[in-house]
């Protein structure tokens, strides 16, 4: 760190450990953007605490890039404010806005060497040469790229492109960090290997930073909170764990986790959740079409008959660490999550046995959570 | 099911023996195909470079092909063009340079800037404000033609006209264009054949006072270009990834700077290309220069074709010896320009 606390010369900002003092919160409210009769986002509003590390999580098309790029200035908001500080930012241009930013594609100057890519952001602000020299070496050693700078993009790797994209983020020393997909471009290891280090950079530098993925990955691990987004509406703001443990629709349900939350559909009336093989006593005073929502965490294959229903095993894939077994239950595919060690022929008929208080109910037409404890199997 | 049979007789000539080598038959047409080529090419310049160095006489008797063996060289041609006449030729020589490298840097600079434009600002130009623009420009030549008003009076008042009626009619009209429009009315522009609207242009110059100078010639040479630029520097600015420039716009830069240090650099390869097409097209432009200099503005081109209208008959030593020296700069140019253009082939294959 105390390589860093030298480095705060310029910008007109000293403090000892950047982002701690500098990292400003950002808030939007009420962000509408329309692309001619596309509404793509809708009425989002979100607050970003200061040096908070936040997650836009969504599948393409759902309006997260849009939302980020509305924060850097690169979009126009059609209504609503956004920020940063104390300061409006909502009709700034992006010059002003002391955000950074790193794209998908890192977007390198392709005729620039590493260095005078990290360095040009002090280049157009005017920092003299020595000075920028060195915050170029700085930066350029934070991200483990201070042996290659006289390189040129084109002569390096995509994990080293990224570092220099990065680089290049940091050594302005912003406000706030926005990065748009900055690792689906490189292969799993690398990337599994530069969530790490973007994390602890992250926490090192203390900088406020929004995070656009549709990886829900590496939106569990890097986030301090996750925003959902679907279809330009905000689904659901929280920690991670809340997120994964409570979700509040089954578009949540189902984007998170690795294979997602399983759903079997049915119909609720009565008190009694009914399912092609199931049937579980329900305190809800629903009725309707429903679907049963249960991760592959919380059940387990049993013998045929001793489990909450029976199903046939569609494939068992060992992957390492599990064994991913896959049944069908009418029409729906079920994954369960078993230990390694376990085996099952194919079209054999089994038992699920599912953790009851960590099942949730939906409703079909809407997707939203429909509050009930689950009681457990009833007679019919 | 069996891989295909070895083919047999003729078409055995032309399959490859490997992977990486070229079959016999197939070698043997290409070669013969690229030496035909090679001839048909390079045999007119070999021509015009021995022309240059006969006298009338070896000339007249007949062809001879080969210096030292069937004439014998002299300077006789050179001599007159640049000893007796060096004037005449010197001012051609000096006009071209003038002309064709002004109008080749306007042009350029103008044309790129218009791509540039086109290729990241969406345009939304109203069909019913471009009909009221025609209408009274052509009202202004009405007037100057019928009525007999100055020029620049009857222009003046119709691109007032223009702006008040735009102004207060504007918002009533509802269809629009887009840039695609604009582009192709750009590209338009070089479909006409020039000699359709050489007397025209010839008249706009006589009424402006502008006839035989560098200027009129640069000016002409610059708009009739300048499609083949914006067609050209369009594609090219397209082709450069948006991130970049967005990246440098939230790295600070302005967009004149990101223009200039991001965009420019990167697009060298298709402006050298640009440069070097545009240059050789002002370079041998002849049909505008015809009309528009008369003995002050005379460009090379016409120089040339004077040679064939003198009382002796046509010229052909001393108009190899024109000749000549008129492709000298054109092909130093494309030598320099040529590592930018190869360059750029690669740059575009390499980002896909």
């Amino acid at each position: 760190m105390s390589a860093v606390a030298e480095s705060t010369g310029h910008a007109g900002r000293g403090v000892e450990r950047p982002g701690a003092g500098t990292a400003k919160r950002l808030s939007m409210r009420n962000l509408n953007k329309s692309f001619g009769q596309v509404h793509v986002v809708k009425d989002l509003s979100l607050d970003v605490a200061p040096g908070e590390f936040l997650v836009l999580l969504g599948p393409s098309g759902c309006g997260k890039t849009t939302a980020l790029r509305m924060i850097a200035g690169l979009e126009q908001a059609d209504s609503g404010t956004i920020h940063l500080g104390d300061t409006d930012v909502t009709r700034m241009l992006p010059k002003y806005r002391d955000v950074a930013m790193v794209f998908q594609s890192y977007a390198l100057y392709p005729h620039k060497t590493v260095a005078e890519n990290i360095g040009f952001p002090l280049k157009v602000r005017g920092v003299d040469k020595a000075e920028r020299a060195r915050a170029v070496r700085e930066a350029a050693a934070q991200v483990h790229m201070d042996g290659l700078l006289d390189r040129y993009p084109r002569q390096l790797s995509g994990g080293q492109r990224q570092r220099v994209a990065l680089a290049r983020a940091i050594v302005r020393r912003p406000s706030a960090f926005l990065m748009d997909e900055p690792l689906s471009n490189l292969d799993a290891k690398l990337r599994g290997f530069m969530r790490a280090e973007l994390k602890h950079m992250q926490h090192e530098l203390g900088v406020t930073t929004v995070y656009v993925t549709h990886d829900q990955i590496e939106a569990m691990t890097l986030a301090h909170r996750v925003a959902i987004m679907n279809h330009g509406v905000l689904q659901q703001l929280g920690r991670p764990r809340e997120v994964y443990d409570n979700p509040v629709n089954m578009f949540v349900a189902g984007f998170l986790g690795s294979p997602p939350m399983n759903f079997a559909s049915g119909r609720l009336s009565g008190g009694v959740f009914e399912a092609p093989g199931v049937r579980l006593g329900v305190r809800s005073q629903g009725s309707g079409p429903a679907v049963l929502g249960f991760r592959p965490e919380d059940a387990e294959i049993v013998a045929s008959g001793a489990g909450t229903f029976n199903a046939r095993v569609y494939a068992a894939e060992l992957t390492g660490d599990v064994t991913l077994v896959t049944v069908v239950l009418g029409d729906d595919n079920l994954a369960v999550k078993m230990p390694k060690e376990f085996e099952a022929d194919f079209d054999s008929d089994v038992g699920v046995r599912l953790n009851l208080a960590r099942c949730f109910l939906f409703d079909a037409n809407s997707g939203a959570r429909i509050d009930g404890t689950i009681e457990g199997a009833a007679s019919a | 099911m069996a891989p295909p049979q070895r083919p047999t007789g003729i078409a055995r000539l032309f399959e490859p023996p490997e992977i990486g080598r070229s079959a016999i038959g197939t070698r043997i047409v290409v070669y013969t195909l690229l030496i035909l080529w090679s001839v048909f090419v390079l045999f007119p310049i070999y021509w015009v470079v021995i022309t240059s160095f006969k006298t009338p006489n070896a000339v007249n008797q007949g062809p001879f092909y080969i210096p030292w063996v069937d004439f014998t060289p002299s300077l006789h041609a050179w001599e007159e063009l640049f000893v007796f006449d060096y004037e005449d030729t010197l001012k051609a020589y000096l006009n071209s340079i003038i002309i064709a490298s002004c109008a080749t840097v306007l042009c350029v600079a103008v044309g790129s800037m218009a791509a540039y434009a086109l290729a990241r600002i969406q345009y939304r130009p109203k069909l019913g404000v471009i009909l009221l623009f025609v209408v009274c420009i052509a009202l202004a030549f009405v007037a100057m033609a019928v009525a007999g008003v100055d020029w620049w009076l009857a222009l003046a008042v119709g691109v007032a006209l223009f702006f008040f009626l735009a102004r207060a009619l504007g918002r009533h009209f509802r269809r629009t264009l887009g840039n695609g429009d604009i582009l192709f009315w750009i590209i338009s522009q070089r479909i006409l054949a020039p000699i359709v609207v050489i007397v025209p242009i010839y008249l706009m110059f006589q009424q402006v006072n502008l006839l035989d100078t560098h200027i009129a010639l640069i000016i002409a040479y610059s708009v009739t270009n300048l499609p083949i630029v914006v067609w050209l520097m369009y594609d090219f600015f397209s082709s450069i990834p948006l991130d970049l420039e967005e990246s440098a716009q939230l790295d600070g830069a302005s967009r004149i700077r990101t223009f200039w240090e991001i965009v420019l650099p990167l697009s060298r390869p298709g402006l050298a290309a640009t440069t070097l097409l545009v240059m050789i097209l002002s370079w041998n432009e002849y049909l505008l220069a015809l009309f528009l200099s008369t003995s002050n503005a005379q460009t090379m081109p016409i120089l040339v074709a004077a040679m064939n209208a003198g009382e002796r008959g046509i010229l052909w030593w001393s108009m190899s010896v024109v000749i000549i020296v008129m492709i000298i700069p054109v092909v130093l140019l494309a030598l320099v320009l040529q590592r930018f253009i190869s360059k750029g082939v690669l740059l575009g294959a390499v980002k896909g």
